[in-house]
């Protein structure tokens, strides 16, 4: 979006109308409330971006159907102007009416009419160039269908709207909305604006509505409106003493027949305007990330360099875009209601004076008098900037302008950088209603991904502290690596053409998130149905399950402006985290999937994992939706959000710490019930605090040898296609298939031999990493990010004499257990009790007995255990055995 | 190539040509295309390149070509549609007076600019100043003034009923005389005369009464309002406030002194009661608060003596709230007459009567004006009856739909199971409003639905609640008042779990309405039921609704 510049917040506010009692929609369901369709339609406003238009900010939804709509905002309008009841200069009306047309042309390429042009409606900037205000209304209101006033004001409609009549919905005698205007219309009252600035007067203004109307409507049987306008107003003389050019203007404007009137777009190439066109530059959309054309090929440097840095004002927040300062503001306290309240635009009477008195069985209400504050005052409030601007004077000018070349030090050197690091300390919720914490992470991520691809390596590291929630979407983007001209991309697919999926995406979507408000918007609703089966279609080996909705939610909501990105996002988190999840057979997937969770969960958690087992309580009858849709199913959008913050930062075995985190989050009365009661408690799960969920599956991450969630169904690896700004793997988030395939690796397992251990196993190679054998160079790691590990051999003393591994304590099968599979004391399991907590990897020469000896210690609630994949014999080529000196 | 819009709509097809070269071929493109399009141009070019293999290199001639017809047809149709509705004013098929009247009439009726001037209306004036004074130090003189109203009320009517016990016994010894002479000397029209003098003399008393009472509270209402609009007027007016913090202080201590004298006795029930924080939504939660109470439908009505068990605390509360968006409602289950003669709706009316109500008109006056609009409300529904005899479609007919009818035409004043009016009230200890729902006798029989109409009332009542900020509703969980000996235990149970899952979906449904706005459902059964029942049906609720997990903490070792 634009930069703030010297443009004001404003605010304005309406009801949309209500729906009439107990309706049904088509599909049984109820109907969404129109203050939610025009929610939904409102948001592509946002990405009308043009000079000569106020660009749309937010809307937000009040009690009872109001709806508060923000946008950018000058003080000064033509009205201001034609107050002071004077005539304005032909250049001036000139310039207007080609300032004007620029923008209504700019809004007729996106499908939109403003139709409520008026003199209030036409702003003026402090260097008095126009800017429409109020030019989605007609669109956001599909065409004024969804509210009960009408849209335009009478002086300024053109005939053509009066004679299609005005629909009132208390009026049932006729049901058709009438039909939508065109574009012709706003040419008509641009003629009646630029009458007016001429003639220096409001037109029709002292007369009743009807009257007003009716005279509009007589006008076609006129030869020369302009000059019967002029009469009508007493001043002929003024109008006669015009330019040829302007004259000729109003003529075009006004012309009485559609048919014969121009469009904007006719009327800018108009000669009338040679004499000023050539003082404008067409606009140019700025390029956005993802497209195929150059980003700075429209950039112009100054000959000095110097220039750039002149500007002397200290006001760096108004550089900043509008999205975020509006963003900031309502960090910093603002409240739309309280300032439409304060300026008594919103005037609410106590609700019990308004009830009805009777009410009949099918809900309709009698008695009510008509609510005088809920009629329409379109009245723009300023949201002053004080209190923000207040907040921040603070924070030196340096943070608006991070550097970001020296990679060590992320937070800007301020004044402020102590505090700063001291919020990030905070929790999360706190730290995302902090206004400083905020302003200078979002400049940071700002730019940043200006500078993505480039600067991924960054992205990843500051997305590792938080992600402002304004950017989430792009750094998701950035983070899951989208690249390329996604674009053209989505629009090469195929999105119309039925498919046999069509049927269940219809009935899932009205059931997939439905509480949020952009979601269930019937623009939600066809944004959902095209990213979906662009999906469906461009993945042809693939299927749509359900779930896949769910799945999909989370980037439309991030992008609902950009349903190419949430495609392009949702098409690279699939194979990432859900890989052939989606096949049209996934059995062996999901299978393979549950069995490594559950002895995640034996792993993590050998007593909650026992009594699960003992009740029969596997993960196939509750994990199966957490995982096939990345917990997105059971959690609220804002708690996603926050989980996959952390999610995509790790690899795809992640998603089992988080399971296991979960479970233990509901462990006491997991332990506490039994089979019927813990279905129960699944079947509609619990709250659970995201937060801790997060923090703890990041240790449990910590503490997971990477190769212990080995699956062979897993992604395989990816070929090297780093393409020079490719991030340097870390250690956490590179996948264990992508790492080079060697002797050491785990070796595939079948699915039943896999179901019957109930640890997981580890590779020879994380056992000589984390045991830090290696003979080789050092270690990947530091010491101090590695799981403690003990080597457990429990071959006889006489093997374990002829060479082990160094540092491996021997406890021979036999000795260890009694009958009952209880821990025999002796000194070897006085000391496995000692490194109670550490990884304990078994080695054995046969994997069965290590297999055994795991799950009895896991039977004795020994955490952490695991088995080397392959024994003892993996390790024998290494060299790594050792054998103990004898002792003397 | 076909489209695939089957949808018959008005909308004219078109044709899109476009011509090109591909190689030595000219090559034809026909596109019938849906007016107006409702497609993404990009998705549609897109398409067409993808179905017809459409050399890349013109790409963006197609592009452009496509989204130039496009543009140049929509306008053509704006301009087409445009004009013929100009024609049809020419013409003389629209008739011009109508067509501007009825855009006078949209721009009146709902906006601020042309709309009516609002003409200044005592009732919500009056609000402001009570909900200004209530929430400022003046709240104790006001509920002391109150308060002292009601006690002198309260005095006026344990007179009343002491004269009127009095006549009773009086009449009552003179009858036993009488009908000790019967036979004797007198005849049995003589015991019919002395019998219809007492009664007469009986009704001109309570008449007497009920008119004196009228007085009163009319004087104290007119008394009350003057002086909270001084008092505002004063307190604006002030810049020190001393003063009439002094002014404020002197009425209680007045008046505090008649505080504890008059005060009628209230027996204090044992109410039993079990709360519970309930949450409802798949993945976005909403916290909400259920009770379940077993007591009178209305001790929520009745003041109780002033200074005994936070009584005095209830009614600031209520004072507190009567303006604003957090109210109390309260569920009132009565038969199909508007009026206060019978049943609970009589004591209902006592109770309303034994303190002023100094906001809004009596009872008997809302009634009559609900009274009214239910004449109004039949009148307006059977003329759009006539209207559309045929969209019998759209209304599914119910059982018993016809038997409806019968009844209403007989007589219209009526009202029937499911229908429900309200009165407002400032001078009930709990409760601002309450919704009287008509019910009949199949209530009381086993085997009522779902669908059945009390219930669609509770859901119209919850529905009020959302659109008029009701945050708390007490409902009858039983659908009754009082037991009787065919309401057995199973019945209950039946009952209880039948409502609580129907509230349970309304609250669901509210959800949508409101953005799931936190509130409080009052789950009410009678008095008369035992104990052991009411733990059952405390024990049915958390199956029913999720229960928020208790906060468990647990000490780490």
């Amino acid at each position: 979006m634009r930069p703030l510049k010297d443009a004001q917040l404003g605010a304005f506010t309406f009801f949309a109308s209500a729906l009439p009692h107990d309706v049904c929609g088509s599909n049984g369901l109820p109907l969404t409330p129109n203050s939610i369709k025009i929610l939904g339609r409102f948001q592509i406003l946002k990405t009308v971006t043009h000079p000569r238009l106020c660009q749309y900010v937010d809307i937000s939804r009040g009690k009872h159907e109001r709806l508060i709509v923000v946008a950018e905002h000058y003080e000064s309008s033509l009205s201001h102007f034609q107050k002071q009841g004077k005539t304005a200069s032909p250049e001036k009306v000139l310039q207007i009416a080609y300032e004007v047309l620029e923008g209504l042309e700019f809004m007729n390429k996106h499908g939109m009419v403003h139709r409520a042009l008026s003199a209030h409606n036409v702003l003026m900037d402090c260097k008095g160039n126009v800017k429409l205000a109020k030019f989605g209304l007609y669109h956001m209101t599909d065409h004024g269908a969804d509210v009960d006033f009408p849209i335009g004001y009478p002086s300024y409609l053109a005939p053509e709207v009066i004679a299609q009549g005005s629909f009132h919905p208390s009026d049932s005698s006729h049901d058709e909305a009438p039909l939508p205007s065109g574009p012709k219309t706003d040419v008509w009252s641009l003629g009646v604006l630029l009458f007016e600035l001429c003639a220096g007067r409001r037109l029709l203004q002292n007369i009743d509505i009807s009257e007003r109307l009716k005279f509009i409507l007589t006008l076609g049987c006129m030869d020369d409106i302009v000059t019967v306008l002029a009469e009508e107003h007493g001043c002929l003389d003024t109008i006669k003493e015009l330019p040829e050019n302007v004259l000729e203007l109003l003529r075009k404007c006004l012309t009485f027949l559609p048919s014969k009137r121009a469009t904007p777009a006719e009327l800018l190439g108009d000669p009338v305007f040679d004499g000023v066109s050539c003082l404008y530059t067409p606009f140019q959309k700025p390029v956005s990330l993802f497209s195929s054309s150059l980003r700075c090929a429209h950039l112009e440097l100054p000959e000095d360099i110097s220039d750039l840095c002149k500007d002397d004002d200290e006001d760096y927040l108004s550089e900043r875009a509008i999205d975020e300062v509006y963003h900031l503001w309502c960090l910093a306290g603002g409240d739309l209601e309280k300032e439409l309240t304060n300026k008594e635009i919103i005037q609410s009477k106590p609700p019990i004076c308004t009830l009805p008195n009777f009410v009949l069985e099918d809900g309709e209400s009698f008695g009510q008098g008509r609510d005088r504050s809920f009629l329409l005052d379109d009245t723009t409030v300023t949201l002053s900037l004080c209190q923000l601007r207040n907040r921040l004077k603070d924070v030196a000018g340096e943070a608006y302008y991070p550097l970001l070349e020296d990679e060590q030090s992320s937070l800007p050197q301020s004044n402020s950088s102590n505090e700063l690091s001291a919020t990030v300390t905070l929790p999360l919720i706190i730290r995302e209603r902090d206004t400083e914490y905020q302003l200078i992470r979002i400049i940071l991520f700002d730019r940043l991904l200006k500078a993505y691809p480039y600067k991924k390596n960054l992205v990843w590291k500051e997305a590792r502290v938080d992600i402002p929630p304004l950017v989430r979407g792009l750094a998701w983007a950035g983070l899951l690596g989208i690249e390329g001209d996604i674009q053209a991309k989505y629009e090469s697919i195929d999105k119309d053409t039925p498919i046999p999926t069509d049927r269940q995406i219809e009935v899932d979507i009205p059931r997939c998130h439905q509480y949020d408000e952009l979601l269930s918007s019937p623009q939600g609703h066809i944004k959902f149905r095209r990213v979906l089966k662009a999906w469906v279609v461009s993945h042809p080996d693939l299927v749509y399950w359900q779930g896949l909705d769910s799945l999909c939610a989370p980037f439309l909501y991030l992008n609902f402006n950009n349903e190419a990105l949430a495609y392009a996002c949702m098409s690279a988190f699939i194979p990432k985290y859900l890989y052939n999840f989606f096949l049209k057979d996934n059995s062996h997937v999901i299978q393979e999937y549950l069995t490594v969770f559950s002895q995640m969960i034996a792993f993590h958690d050998p007593e909650l994992s026992n009594h699960l087992n003992e009740i029969g309580f596997i993960p196939d009858l509750y994990a199966i939706p957490w995982f096939l849709t990345m917990f997105t199913h059971v959690f609220p959008l804002h708690k996603i959000f926050h989980l996959w913050d952390t999610l995509l930062l790790g690899n795809s075995s992640f998603p089992f710490c988080i399971g296991v985190a979960i479970l233990q989050q509901l462990r006491d009365r997991l332990l506490a019930n039994g089979f019927n009661e813990c279905i129960l408690l699944f079947s509609d799960l619990p709250e659970i605090d995201i937060e801790r969920c997060v923090r703890e599956s990041i240790t449990l991450f910590c503490w997971t040898p990477k190769s212990a969630t080995y699956r062979q169904h897993a992604q395989p690896p990816k070929a090297a296609c780093d393409n020079g700004f490719g991030k340097t793997a870390t250690y956490y988030s590179s996948d264990y298939q992508d790492m080079p395939k060697t002797d050491l690796s785990r070796e595939p397992l079948a699915l039943c031999d896999l179901k019957a251990e109930v640890s997981p196993r580890i590779s020879a190679e994380d056992l000589i990493d984390l045991c830090e054998l290696s003979l080789a160079g050092p270690a990947k790691r530091t010491k101090a990010g590695k799981p403690k590990i003990i080597a457990v051999d429990i071959r006889s003393v006489e093997d374990f004499s002829r060479g082990h591994i160094s540092g491996s304590i021997n406890i021979p099968f036999s000795t260890a257990f009694g009958p009952d599979g209880e821990l025999l004391q002796c000194p070897a399991t006085g000391v496995l009790q000692n490194y109670r907590g550490r990884v304990i990897v078994v080695i054995s020469h046969a994997i069965k007995s290590a297999a055994m000896f795991a799950s009895h210690l896991v039977k004795v609630n020994f955490p952490r255990v695991c088995i080397l994949d392959g024994g003892i014999n993996k390790l024998k080529p290494t060299g790594l055995l050792t054998v103990p000196s004898p002792q003397i | 190539m076909k489209k695939n819009k089957s949808k018959a709509n008005t909308a004219a097809e078109k044709e899109f040509v476009f011509e090109f070269k591909a190689g030595k071929h000219n090559c034809v493109l026909k596109v019938p295309l849906q007016f107006p399009v409702q497609e993404n141009i990009s998705d549609l070019h897109g398409r067409l390149m993808l179905l017809h293999k459409i050399p890349c290199y013109i790409e963006n001639e197609l592009k452009t070509s496509l989204s130039a017809f496009i543009e140049r047809e929509t306008i053509l149709d704006y301009d087409r549609e445009a004009e013929l509705a100009l024609q049809r004013l020419t013409a003389g098929d629209v008739d011009v007076n109508q067509l501007t009247n009825a855009w006078t009439r949209s721009y009146v009726e709902t906006t601020l600019e042309h709309a009516r001037p609002e003409e200044p209306s005592w009732d919500e004036d009056f609000a402001d100043v009570y909900h200004e004074l209530i929430h400022s130090p003046a709240s104790d003189t006001l509920l002391n003034l109150e308060h002292n109203y009601f006690v002198s009320i309260s005095e006026l009517i344990s007179e009343r009923d002491m004269e009127i016990k009095k006549l009773q016994e009086r009449q009552a010894a003179e009858m036993d005389k009488v009908m000790h002479e019967l036979g004797n000397t007198l005849s049995d029209q003589d015991v019919n005369a002395v019998a219809s003098q007492h009664f007469d003399a009986q009704q001109v008393l309570e008449n007497k009464w009920a008119s004196e009472l009228k007085q009163v509270t009319g004087i104290q209402k007119q008394e009350y309002q003057e002086w909270v609009i001084k008092l505002h007027q004063d307190l604006q007016k002030s810049t020190n406030s001393s003063q009439i913090n002094e002014e404020i202080k002197v009425q209680p201590s007045q008046l505090s002194e008649l505080a504890d004298s008059g005060a009628r006795m209230f027996e204090e029930q044992p109410q039993l009661e079990e709360s519970f924080t309930i949450h409802l939504g798949a993945q976005l939660k909403t916290m909400h608060n259920l009770r379940l109470v077993r007591a009178d439908v209305l001790d929520f009505c009745k003041h109780r003596r002033h200074g005994s068990g936070g009584a005095k605390l209830r009614r600031l509360q209520t004072a507190l709230s009567l303006y604003s968006s957090s109210l109390c409602g309260l569920v009132l289950l009565v038969d199909n007459r508007v009026n206060s003669y019978s049943g609970i709706k009589r004591d209902f009316a006592t109770v309303a009567k034994e303190c002023t109500d100094f906001h809004f008109h009596c009872l008997e006056g809302q009634l009559e004006e609900v009274q009214q609009v239910v004449l109004y409300a039949r009148a307006q529904r059977s003329s759009k009856q006539k209207e559309q005899p045929a969209s019998g479609s759209q209304k599914i007919p119910r059982n018993g739909c016809d038997d409806k009818s019968k009844n209403v035409e007989r007589n219209p004043s009526n009202i029937l199971p499911g229908e429900f009016y309200i009165s407002r009230h400032s001078n009930l200890s709990e409760v601002h409003v309450v919704f009287h729902l008509c019910v009949d006798d199949n209530v009381r029989s086993g085997n009522i639905t779902a669908r059945d109409p009390a219930i669609m009332g509770l859901r119209n009542i919850l529905k009020v609640c959302c659109t008029h900020d009701i945050t708390t509703v007490t409902v009858p969980l039983l659908l009754v008042h009082d037991m009787s000996e065919e309401m057995t235990i199973p019945w209950c149970l039946k009952r209880a779990e039948l409502v609580f899952k129907c509230v349970k979906g309304f609250m669901m449904e509210m959800a949508s309405w409101d953005g799931g706005i936190s509130r409080t459902v009052q789950f009410l059964v009678p008095k008369s039921i035992s104990e052991e029942m009411f733990y059952q049906l405390s024990n049915m609720l958390p199956q029913i609704f999720r229960v928020s997990s208790t906060l468990t903490l647990t000490s780490k070792h």
